[in-house]
């Protein structure tokens, strides 16, 4: 009995350590890139990492959606080697990471684009001023009435205190970046999150990367004196709209080896083609360009 | 079957029990440093906020407030609802596959349990989002769908089959002789499961109960998808048809965030330790009572 049991166990031990052995040479060696960080950057870099990889065979690409605090915090403590920022770096977080030297590089703009429920945009809110976000944020203003709207209550739509898109929009909006924001009535994280939320609503604001509006949420104009602005790219890119920013790269000292051959490669024509496939405004000269020039 | 055992044999059982003694040592210390560590990381913050932390009503980052007063009502509530939900409902299918079911179809309707349990977490959040959140926002016409309650009523069918299955076990482990006294007496199937099975088992389908909350206590993403995150507490204390935050889902938005050392860490670190003493504590208390019964039998 117990001899004849031994010998099926043995063999599987033997198909088991055979089919190791066969993996073990093939995972060890490839090189591995690992970015964390911002959701909005995370279309880029995900499109960028797959065309990437297909020019350098056997390179490992990883891209996590984490948000711009917690990559630029994993890309600080040592768990990513380049962190997404849909902000620039905070003095806080130098403070926190004394040992980091934070380099920076654009790799996009965008904007950060007030948006509502299609039915309230349908309603006719179609532009509010930084003052009116300031009144729906802090909870001076909780009905859509007062702004033109249909008569509903706002749900107020907040994001967590790390995102890169709520810095820039509180900073915008109040002036300061981390301002609490008391009329929230619904906290999101990611752009996925928050695009889900507005759209599952009919009386919603929230906060989006201008390439993550769609039918259900739909991008406000800001009025500021010289008329309403509407978040278009050529505004974006002159600055025109009040709440634009760069994307950002960030690394530990000058990107090098293979971080520095990836960011090269999301600045060259081709990376910033897919930049603007995606809806954001491109750095650097894009592909496109080039090839309108050579005509 | 009785043999003497060669020496060699010998020398292999000793062997084997060391082996197993330093796995189960292993284990234990694993565990003690889990506590250890997140003891360890969360003094700064007790120190620093004192009964703040507990009782205090504001979570700023940037004023370096910490006060877990909206988690703490936030988890009681959600777990309340999800008890709630869940209690009739998994009592119900543990009777009926102890108790009624045939022997034959047992195994399925554990299946289907077990099935039950297998479904991931985020599984569970995406369809509350999709189905649950436009579903209770239209039918009760609320400003949103995410609110305690649908975290709570997801967290609900997610603890079913732990509840189910214990109290099942609880009632299976009945002696036959319980209900055949019953029978004798004359009482028909429900009046021997009442008066004979129930009391009998009362102390693990309690068991049943503890162990299931500690799960819904534990559980992270699918609430936090579905309760809404806003660090407030409910007002009046009983509306829960408002979005609320839990110890489960203010960590996961914001610990991967926390660096290492920071003040917000230790306060994360803090409501994990009040997390762990509280599961422990249910957890612990749950096996006590399933083994009183176990010895009292």
């Amino acid at each position: 009995m117990h001899r004849r049991l031994k010998s099926p166990g043995n063999r599987i031990f033997a198909v088991v350590v055979a089919v190791l052995s066969a993996a073990g040479p093939s995972a060890a060696a490839p090189e591995t890139l690992r970015i964390s960080g911002s959701t909005t950057l995370t279309p880029i870099a995900a499109k960028a990492a797959e065309r990437f990889r297909k020019r350098h065979r056997g390179v490992r690409v990883f891209v996590s959606p984490t948000g711009s605090g917690a990559g630029i915090a994993a890309m600080a403590s040592g768990t990513a080697d380049i962190g997404m920022a849909s902000r620039e770096i905070d003095p806080d977080e130098r403070k926190r990471f004394p040992k980091a030297d934070f380099v920076v590089t654009p790799a996009a703009r965008d904007a950060v684009v007030p948006v509502v429920s299609a039915a309230v945009y349908e309603a006719g809110v179609t532009a509010l001023s930084l003052a009116d976000l300031r009144r729906i944020y802090s909870g001076e203003a909780a009905n859509w009435k007062a702004f033109g709207g249909p008569d509903a209550e706002i749900l107020v739509i907040d994001k967590e205190a790390s995102r890169g898109t709520r810095h820039v929009f509180m900073g915008a909006v109040f002036g300061d970046e981390k301002a609490k924001a008391p009329g929230a009535r619904l906290v999101t994280g990611s752009n996925n999150e928050e695009q889900a939320a507005v759209s599952q609503s009919d009386a919603a604001i929230g906060m989006l990367s201008n390439a993550w509006m769609n039918e259900r949420v739909r991008g406000l104009a800001i009025k500021t004196a010289d008329g309403a602005v509407a978040p278009t790219l050529e505004n974006v890119l002159s600055g025109r709209f009040p709440i634009s920013r760069n994307l950002n790269f960030v690394t530990d000292g000058p990107p090098r080896g293979l971080a520095k051959r990836f960011i090269d490669f999301v600045l060259s024509p081709e990376g910033q083609s897919i930049v603007e496939e995606l809806g954001y405004v491109a750095v650097a000269e894009t592909g496109r360009d080039q090839s309108g020039k050579g005509r | 079957m009785l043999q003497w055992l060669r020496p060699a044999e010998i020398r292999a059982e000793k062997a084997a029990k060391s082996l197993l003694l330093a796995a189960g040592a292993l284990g234990l210390a694993a565990a003690a440093a889990v506590v250890f560590f997140i003891g360890v990381e969360s003094w700064p913050a007790w120190r620093e906020q004192g009964a703040g932390l507990i009782l205090g009503g504001e979570w700023s980052v940037g004023e370096g407030r910490f006060g877990a007063l909206p988690m703490l009502a936030g988890s009681a509530v959600v777990t309340s609802v999800a008890f709630a939900a869940a209690l009739p409902i998994g009592l119900s299918a543990a009777i009926l596959t102890a108790e009624f079911l045939p022997a034959r179809s047992r195994p399925l309707a554990r299946f289907l349990l077990e099935a039950l349990a297998g479904v991931p977490s985020v599984v569970y959040g995406l369809m509350g989002i999709a189905v649950l959140v436009p579903w209770l926002q239209r039918g009760l016409g609320l400003l949103t769908g995410r609110t305690l309650l649908t975290g709570g009523l997801v967290l609900g069918v997610m603890i079913l089959p732990t509840l189910a299955a214990v109290a099942e076990d609880a009632l299976r482990a009945v002696a036959r002789e319980k209900r055949e006294a019953g029978w004798a007496l004359g009482l028909n199937r429900i009046e021997t499961l009442l008066h004979c099975v129930l009391p009998e088992a009362r102390a693990g389908i309690a068991a049943a109960g503890l162990l299931s909350l500690g799960r819904a206590l534990g559980e992270t993403i699918a609430v936090m998808l579905l309760v809404g995150s806003l660090d407030r507490l409910p007002n009046p204390w009983y509306d829960w048809l408002v979005p609320g935050q839990t110890l489960t889902s203010k960590l996961g938005r914001e610990a991967v965030e926390a660096a290492v050392g920071s003040p917000q860490y230790h306060a994360l670190a803090a409501l994990a330790l009040i997390l762990l003493v509280v599961v422990a504590g249910l957890t612990l208390l749950g096996q006590r009572l399933s083994r009183v019964e176990g010895a009292a039998r």
